[in-house]
This record gives structure tokens, sequence and C-alpha cells, in this order.
């Protein structure tokens, strides 16, 4: 009996110290590389639907991608086209939401280097009221696994915008128009009244009091005190939207010098502000806007604004022609006073 | 100073004379009555329905809008233009052809026949007459050929002219607009993608990573920053841009939990502080600038001071208001520990999100 018991230790320790010492399974190699549409827009009548695709790429090419796709809501983080997305699973649903009319796949796998198209579609039932639908595509890889303090995710997400055709209230009002400063790393972005430097976009504004999303077109003119004109025809040349509520700043560069360059193996054309050679000066800017979908009234926003650029040089040489302005009235009052007080001292010796 | 008084009196007692009231009060006449009419109205509560929005498709345009001037009306100018202000160069509509279209019906103010001048040209015209009706006048458009270009909109400028061929002065004016959308889906010429990699270590083109998608800080001390960083490449080709925000929490052991700072803040030994930042730093060393030859995408302020540390969920860390090419960018962590902080494994998993931007 005793030997068997100690057989049967001798026996547990081994199967026990063996499940030790082999190494447990590492983790599959996971990627987390991918490529994806940030944005899908629809036009579609009530009782109808669309049967679109979603192209998802791994870029990856040692690991393939594994994602988890669901549809969230999402509104503006700020005054830009940041949208703020409600990830909780109990967030509410907007009054805006696309979600109960959109159908993704759950999940998908990616092969390395390769893609896959899934199937999406967006339907509207018949008698659903007009307006602008909107919510994301979130493409999230799975939480990391392994032993560590801080563990990494990446997430991506297509912006999805569903427009029903129809009577639909529209209502944009202009809250802010000027020379703006784009922001920096360093600085918040905002409007300006006078710069030191040279200004490269004019910005203007809205809020949005409709029920549907709005992109406003028109334009801008510029001119300075010597009645030289610069003209902005596209004021919103990406098409950006003021989301419902939101006051939405839209940035149009006075000066701008298209590229072409080479992304993931496509050429495609980037715009950037470059220097429109402003002279230094007072600046009136007028503005044209038009905004109206399909069907409904084209509404109009005519606004007026100003600013001064004053570049340091520009100082320097007026404070320069102030002094010696300065000077030459000095030595003329001089000039005068000695002369006036000669004629009176001749005058005295008469 | 007598003299000067007598020298003005004698100088507009001429003009006295050669300008009397009559003439005076016939010049104000001209600049108040007879100069009004040149000062257009815009037409109110203009509008554009085009009965399909397809692309290249035949279809029918209702354009409508209200005459604001009583004035007689004899023809009314519609010209179809990219661009909706009035005063600048026209440019057709790739795609728009207006040259067979028949005006099927008009409504409000009628009597007009059509006549298409140009494929984006055609003016209304009738017996001048004055403007009877004070609602909306419609007319409808047949056989109107929509653009081609999805991408962007385009305008119908409208101008009313006493005459009967759209020429002298105009009396009221104004434009609607129109886009054309395939019902499917807007792309342009090369579709919209956005690239996004995130990893302990990333490759440039998030063409790979290291795999590794944990860090391991080390034990907390009161008297020591832990550090840790990973790094994220993102780019985009989509003219809106792109948006990366942070999320997840901060660093906890079941009910104990770090704070993080919601301002930048450096980093306070002995203290409890979880916080990130984009930026290389030195106190402590830790992280590195963002890599890559486009400017445009850049951390966000709060995220991009040097050896101030921040960590708000939700917060945009990065973002590029524009097209970018692929950018690199290096997460830096701290982490900070009191003395009585509990004992326990603190951990986290911070979710990077891209996305595109509206």
């Amino acid at each position: 009996m005793k030997r068997l018991k100690s057989f049967i230790l001798i026996a547990l320790a081994v199967v026990v110290a063996g499940a030790y010492a082999v190494p447990a399974p590492s983790a599959a190699a996971q990627s987390s590389s991918l490529s994806i549409a940030p944005k899908k827009e629809y036009v579609i009548e009530p009782g109808d639907s669309v049967d679109d695709k979603l192209t998802i790429r791994n870029l990856d090419n040692s690991a393939d991608l594994t994602l988890s796709l669901r549809v969230v809501d999402f509104t503006f983080t700020d005054d830009g086209g940041t949208p703020k997305l409600f990830l909780e699973d109990d967030a509410p649903q907007t009054t805006w939401s696309l979600k109960p009319f959109v159908t993704v796949p759950k999940t998908v796998t990616v092969p390395k280097s390769g893609s896959k198209t899934l199937d999406m579609s967006v339907a509207f039932p018949a008698g659903h009221g007009a307006g602008s639908y909107y919510s994301a595509i979130v493409y999230s890889t799975s939480a990391p696994d392994g032993a560590g303090n801080v563990g990494l995710a990446a997430s991506g997400v297509t912006l999805v915008f569903a427009q029903v055709p129809g009577k639909v209230n529209e209502n944009l009002k202009l809250e802010k128009f000027g020379a703006y400063q784009q922001a920096t790393a360093n600085k918040e972005a905002g409007y300006f009244f006078m710069s030191l430097l040279e200004p490269q976009r004019v910005a203007y504004t809205l809020k949005n009091n409709g029920n549907v999303t709005a992109a406003p077109v028109g334009s801008i003119t510029l001119k300075n005190m010597f009645g030289k004109t610069y003209e902005i025809s596209n004021v919103n040349p990406s098409g950006s939207l003021a989301l419902i509520g939101q006051s939405r700043t839209y940035t149009a560069c006075i000066k701008l010098a298209s590229q072409n360059i080479n992304f993931s193996g496509d050429r495609t054309s980037a715009n950037t502000c470059v220097s429109a050679g402003l002279w230094p000066g007072y600046y009136s800017a007028d503005l044209n806007l038009f905004y109206g979908q399909n069907g409904n009234p084209t509404q109009e926003i005519i606004s007026k604004a100003s600013f001064w650029y004053l570049p340091w040089w520009f100082l320097i040489i007026v404070f320069v022609v102030l002094l010696l302005l300065a000077y030459i009235v000095w030595r003329i009052t001089q000039a005068v006073r000695n002369r006036s007080s000669g004629s009176i001292k001749l005058k005295k010796r008469k | 100073m007598r003299h000067w008084l007598f020298r003005y009196h004698a100088h507009a007692h001429m003009w006295r004379h050669m300008l009397p009231y009559e003439a005076l009060a016939i010049f104000v006449i001209i600049v108040f009555v007879v100069a009004m009419p040149t000062s257009a109205l815009r037409f109110a509560e203009r509008g554009l329905f085009m009965h399909s929005s397809e692309p290249g498709e035949t279809t029918s345009y209702t354009v409508s809008f209200r005459y604001m001037s009583p004035e007689p009306v004899g023809s009314v100018d519609m010209l179809f233009c990219i661009d909706p202000i009035p005063h600048h160069e026209c440019v057709t509509p790739l795609g728009l052809d207006v040259s067979d279209a028949v005006l099927s019906s008009q409504s409000g103010e009628t009597g007009f026949v059509m006549d298409a001048l140009a494929p984006n040209h055609i003016v209304l015209s009738r017996a001048p007459s004055m403007i009877s009706s004070a609602g909306i006048s419609s007319y409808v458009f047949d056989n109107i050929v929509n653009p081609l270009d999805t991408g962007q909109s385009f305008s119908i400028r409208l101008r009313s002219h006493a005459s009967t061929d759209a020429s002298g002065p105009q009396i009221d004016f104004g434009s609607v607009k129109g886009q054309v959308t395939d019902g499917v889906v807007l792309e342009t010429q090369v579709p919209p993608m956005l690239i996004f990699c995130v990893a302990e270590q990333v490759m440039d083109q998030c063409l790979g990573t290291n795999e590794n998608y944990y860090t391991d800080m080390g034990e907390l001390s009161s008297d020591s920053t832990l550090t840790a960083q990973s790094q994220m490449a993102v780019g985009t080709n989509a003219s809106s841009g792109f948006a990366i925000t942070v999320n997840g929490g901060s660093m906890a052991a079941g009910t104990s939990v770090i704070d993080s700072p919601s301002t930048p803040t450096e980093s306070q030994p002995g203290e409890n502080q979880f916080g990130i930042n984009l930026v290389a730093n030195n106190a402590p060393t830790v992280g590195s600038d963002p890599e890559g030859t486009w400017t445009n995408a850049i951390p966000t302020p709060d995220y991009s001071m040097a050896n101030h540390y921040k960590f708000v969920p939700g917060d945009v860390v990065a973002y590029s208001p524009n097209v970018s090419l692929m950018k690199k960018f290096t997460v830096s962590y701290i982490v900070n520990s009191r003395e009585d902080l509990k004992p326990g494994v603190y951990s986290t998993t911070m979710t990077f999100i891209a996305s595109g931007r509206f």
C-alpha cells in the first residue's frame, strides 16, 4: 500500500512538473496593420436599400489580421471634423443614428498582405422621414494577450452617412468669419484681426440649427487697401459637413497649391496652403455661401470681415519713416522759429 | 479775417447762381429714383429639384424662385456653372447638357417660351409684363442631361431682365445649387483609404510590426518613474484627413486606480500619476518626435508638450486636416506611484482608434 501511495505521488509530481516544464503555446502572431475606407456616403429613397462593399486590407506581410466589426453612433468633438464615437455598449441611440438600418458582418480575418471584401447594406423602410442619418463602423483588433502593464489595441473607423431625400429643415447661421491661424503642435487654431505673419487662410464658422447635415459651397473675395483682389473660388473643397447641432469651422486657403503624390501605390492629389504674396496692410473679405439639398430652397449667406497684416519688417519701416518725418518736422519748426526770431531781432534793431 | 469771409461769400454767391436749387432737386431725383431699379434684388425662396440625381442621366429639373422687384420682366437667364457667384468665370459642369431641354410646365409667373443658347445656357422669354404673382414661380425642364462629377456641386445662375433676350440691366438675380450622386457611393478617382497600425514597434508604411502588443513597465516605486513607449503609423489620401483618439482607462489593480492628469503635467515621482504624450522627452528620457516628411499630421497641442503628460480617454492625440502621407508617432507612457499605493498588479489596455474626418 505504501509503495502504491509513493508511486501515485511520484506520478502526480511528474505530471505537475511536466505541465509546468512544457512551454505554453505562444499566442499566434497577430497583425494590427489595416487599411479601410474612411468614409461612405449614400442617397437612399425611403423603401430602398443599397448594397455595398467594405474592402479591408492587411498590410502586415507576416501575420493575419482578425477584426471584429460593430456599428456605433457618433457626433462631433469640436468645431472640426473629428468624430466623437459613442463606444459604450449602453450608449443611447442618437436621433440621427444609422445603426438600425445598417448591416455589416461581425468578424473578418484578412490573410497577411491580403485583402477581404465584405458585403454591407443600408436599407430604409417605406415612409421613412427625409433627413441625414449617420453612424460609424468600428473595426477592432482583439485585446492583446500576454504579460505586462500596458496592452495595445488598434481600431479603424469608417464613417457612414446616408441621406433620405425630401423636404428637410436646413438652417445654417454664420457665427464667425475672418482670417484664421491653423493649429500647430504648440498652438491652438483661431481667428485673428491682426497678424505679424502672412495670413494663409480665411475661415468661417457655421452653426447647424437644422435637422440635416450641410455642406456649403461658395466663394470668398479678399481685397487689400490698394484694390488688389484675391479670389477663393471654392470655400469647401473637401465637401466637409456641418453635423446636426454642430458649430463647424471651415477653412479655405487664400492660395492653394496642388501636388500629385503617391499614396500606397495610388496617385492622389494633395492640397496645401501656400503664400499668396500678400502685401502688408488692411484687408477686407466678402463671403458668399450657398447651401440647400435637392428639392429644397437654395439658401445664401453673405458676410464681410477685415484684418490687418503687419509684418515686423513693415512695422520697422513705418517706425523709421515716422521718425524721419518727425525729425524733418522738428527741423522745419526749428528753422521757422530761428527765422522768426531773426526777423524780430531785425525789427527791434530798426 | 473779414477779407477771407468776403472772398468766400463772393465764391459761393457765384455757384448759387450757376447751380440753382431746381438743378439740385433733379440730381437728387436721378440718384434716388431713376438709379433705384439698377440696385437688383435677390430672388427669394430659390430652389432646384432634380428628379434624378444619377450622374449622366437625362432627367427633369424644377427651378423655383420668387420674383422680388416690381418691374416688368421679359426674360429669365439661366446659366449652369460650377461656381454660383454671378461675376465669376462660368465653368460648365462636366457632362451637363441642356441643349435638348424642353420647358414642360410653368406656374406662378408664366407666359415664357424657352430657348437653349448653349449646352449650359437657357433663356426664358415673353413679352415684357409686370410681375403679377406674389408667390413662388416654378419652371420644369425635361431632357436635361445631368453632370457627371459627383465630387462637386454645380449651380444655376439666375437673372431676370426687362428685355426679351436677357440683355441689358438685370432686375433680380440669385443662384440655385445642385449635386449629382450615384445613389450608391460617392467616390473620387482613387478610393479614399485610411492606413493605420499600432504595436510596440511598427515599420514604415505599416508593412509589419514587432507583433508585441504588451509592455511590462516593471515594479512601481515611489522613488522613480516607470516608462514605456509604443508606436503607431497612419496616413490617408482622404481630403478630409484623419484623427486618432486614445481610449481605455488609467492603470488599475482591481478598484485601485492610478490618477491621470486631465491637463499636461510634468512627471511627479512619489505621486500617483499615469500619462502619455507623443513627443521626445528628457524628464524622464522616453519617446521621440513624430517621424515623416509631411507636416500636416501633428499631435494635438496637449499631447505635444515635451516632459508634460496627460491622459483623458477619448481625447484626440493626433490628426491631419487633409491628405497625409504615412507618419509615425511614438507614444510615451509614464507611471508614478505614492508610497501608500495599494499593492497589486496595475495594468491597462490602450486602444488607439483612427478614423476619417467628415
